[in-house]
């Protein structure tokens, strides 16, 4: 088999997966909403294992329905979506939980729980998943360090700021170390100076072996850090360029 | 081949471990729920424990009735009434015959002049009594049955039928006018208690799927109002046994709640009405002695009511908590 990696430092194979092998493949994919909405129409693209990519395109051209049937938390109309190998469509719908463990999302909305504290909030997917609780809180300490709010581990949810919020999530989606880690619009609340250091944990974490896919509207940010670029434009893949092209 | 063994007793280890976490997170979770509005919890567990308190109580009152044995005392006694003018030579006879019976335990003969002095004690007539120029009463016999114990079980209707028999014996001798036995109060007993029986079986069927229903609602409200949290945990890899688990223990904790809520209204309303009645019953019989629901009865109650909760809460996320994850 010919291995090819995207860039050198992406290839840090962890025993279950081999570089180079797809991660996520999307072949000839469509969703089509209950209302009508045709949010992706025939979209085909590959991520490799530890490879990292942006997706962008306008508000509403499909990226958060793009990443949410990634993520198991919807199924497309038509084609096909590959994780790790496994096509989705085959899965039945008890085994769904267990498949979406292994990929942490950092949603738009943050989507914390308002009734419980910080660390309550990132402990969720270990609570799930059935850790002990030594190494919870141990993991959980780790990701909030990461995310520079450890000072907030006891904090509800409503006093912490926009962009602490979007931490808290962010430390949600990669305590348990899943193999793929999908933003959609991770440092939309963030200053500039956060952004970068996102972005430097981003790609510390695949530097590390994660694969990593962060929708975003913030031109400036993904030309920075010359990564593949999938864009979307009123549900169609436009090109899949490096983003030294764009703009 | 021991390493993978020991590898594979390693993750059943792991698993078990797992499994122990999950339940302990569910069941923390389901007494924060529980605790999150003690008011609203308390008001159903106060519906839950009435009405389960109505089946009970009338159980355990029907219990206590049970003890009172009419065939003990007066109850076991026939009365036979001589023809007036029986010779002494014949009483005598007859009673020596009648006492041989294998039914009868003892047979005590009055002469009419020891029932007149009875009456004259008992009845506050004395006056009326001494008028009298002539004595009026017969000889009366009362026998003693051997005890005959008033159930509540189908093989009572013998035990009338066979005083009934007794009777028409008695009354086949000349020399005898009536053999009396107050069999209406026996049939009455008998027949108002199986009525109890019955009702209180009702009851509790009908207050079973009271608490099933006012539980099943009560999660159905809670599930309602957690959208939000179940919504986000089934986003982070949570299973649907996961979700659903927490308010399966919290109908569990509802009727076992409202079970204990039962129980303790029963024994507080047998306490505050147990003097009076003792008194009551006993004047009818000595060895009365009140009886609560017991330790059998108490467990039958609480994992009972625990049980039905279950339930309740189990429609309830059937109901509620379906197709959380995409077709
Ligand atoms: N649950 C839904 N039901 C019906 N239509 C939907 C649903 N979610 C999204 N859509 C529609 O699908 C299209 C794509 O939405 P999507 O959220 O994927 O866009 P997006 O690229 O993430 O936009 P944004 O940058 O604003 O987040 C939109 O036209 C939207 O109205
Ligand atoms: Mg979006």
């Amino acid at each position: 088999m010919v291995v090819v990696c995207g860039h050198s430092l992406s290839c840090f194979p962890s025993p279950s997966e081999v570089c180079g092998l797809s991660m996520i493949r999307f072949e000839r994919v469509s969703k089509r909403y209950p209302g009508g909405v045709q949010a992706l129409s025939d979209v085909s693209f590959h991520l490799e294992s530890g490879e990292m990519a942006f997706l962008t395109g306008h508000s509403g051209a499909g990226k958060s329905t793009l990443l949410r049937l990634i993520a198991l938390l919807d199924r497309a109309s038509r084609g096909q979506v590959f994780l790790q190998g496994r096509n989705l469509a085959n899965i039945p719908r008890r085994k769904l939980p267990l498949l979406r463990r292994s990929v942490g999302v950092i949603f738009q909305d943050h989507k914390l729980l308002s009734d419980k504290t910080v660390f309550d909030n990132v402990a969720l997917p270990l609570l799930i998943a059935g850790w002990r609780y030594q190494e919870i809180s141990k993991r959980v300490r780790a990701a909030l360090d990461q995310v520079d709010l450890l000072r907030k581990e006891r904090v509800m949810p409503v006093s912490l700021s926009g962009g602490e919020q979007q931490r808290v999530g962010i430390a949600r989606a990669i305590v348990s170390n899943p193999p793929v880690l999908l933003a959609d619009e991770p440092t939309g609340n963030l200053d500039p100076d956060l952004s970068a250091d996102l972005m430097t944990l981003f790609c510390r974490l695949n530097e590390l072996g994660t694969t990593v896919l962060i929708a975003s509207h913030d031109i400036a940010l993904i030309q920075r850090l010359q990564r593949r670029v999938l864009v979307l434009e009123q549900g169609k893949i436009l090109n899949q360029e490096a983003a030294g092209s764009l703009g | 081949m021991a390493t993978v063994e020991r590898k594979s007793q390693g993750s059943l280890n792991l698993g078990l471990r797992a499994w122990g976490t999950r339940h302990v997170y569910s069941f923390f979770s389901s007494i924060g729920t529980l605790l999150r509005s003690p008011l609203g919890t308390l008001m159903t567990v106060a519906v839950l424990g009435i009405a389960m308190a109505l089946p009970l109580g009338l159980w355990v009152a029907l219990k206590n009735l049970q003890q009172v044995n009419p065939a003990a005392e007066d109850i076991s006694t026939i009365s036979v009434f001589l023809n007036a003018g029986a010779k002494q030579a014949k009483v005598d006879k007859l009673a020596a015959e009648i006492n041989a019976w294998p039914e009868v335990e003892s047979l005590k003969a009055l002469s009419p002049e020891e029932a007149l002095a009875d009456f004259r004690k008992n009845s506050g007539f004395a006056a009326a009594v001494d008028a009298l120029a002539d004595n009026p009463l017969p000889w009366v016999f009362e026998l003693k049955l051997q005890a005959v114990d008033i159930k509540l079980e189908s093989h009572n209707e013998t035990v009338a039928q066979q005083i009934e028999r007794l009777l028409i014996r008695l009354e086949s001798f000349p020399e005898i006018d009536f053999a009396q036995y107050d069999l209406q109060w026996l049939e009455r007993l008998q027949a108002i208690m199986g009525l109890g029986a019955t009702i209180s079986r009702i009851l509790a069927i009908l207050f079973g799927f009271a608490v099933i229903f006012v539980v099943g609602n009560t999660i159905r409200l809670d599930i309602q109002n957690r959208r939000e949290e179940i919504e986000v945990m089934s986003l982070v890899g949570a299973t649907e046994a996961f979700i659903r688990r927490p308010f399966l223990y919290t109908g569990f904790w509802y009727g076992l709640l409202g079970g204990l809520v039962a129980l303790t209204l029963v024994s507080l309303s047998l306490a505050l009405i147990g003097g009076p009645l003792e008194r009551l019953l006993l004047s009818y019989q000595s060895d009365f002695q009140l009886l609560l629901p017991g330790i059998n009865g108490s467990l039958l109650v609480l994992v009972g009511g625990g049980l039905l909760g279950l339930f309740g809460g189990a429609l309830a996320v059937r109901r509620h908590l379906n197709n959380l994850n995409p077709g």
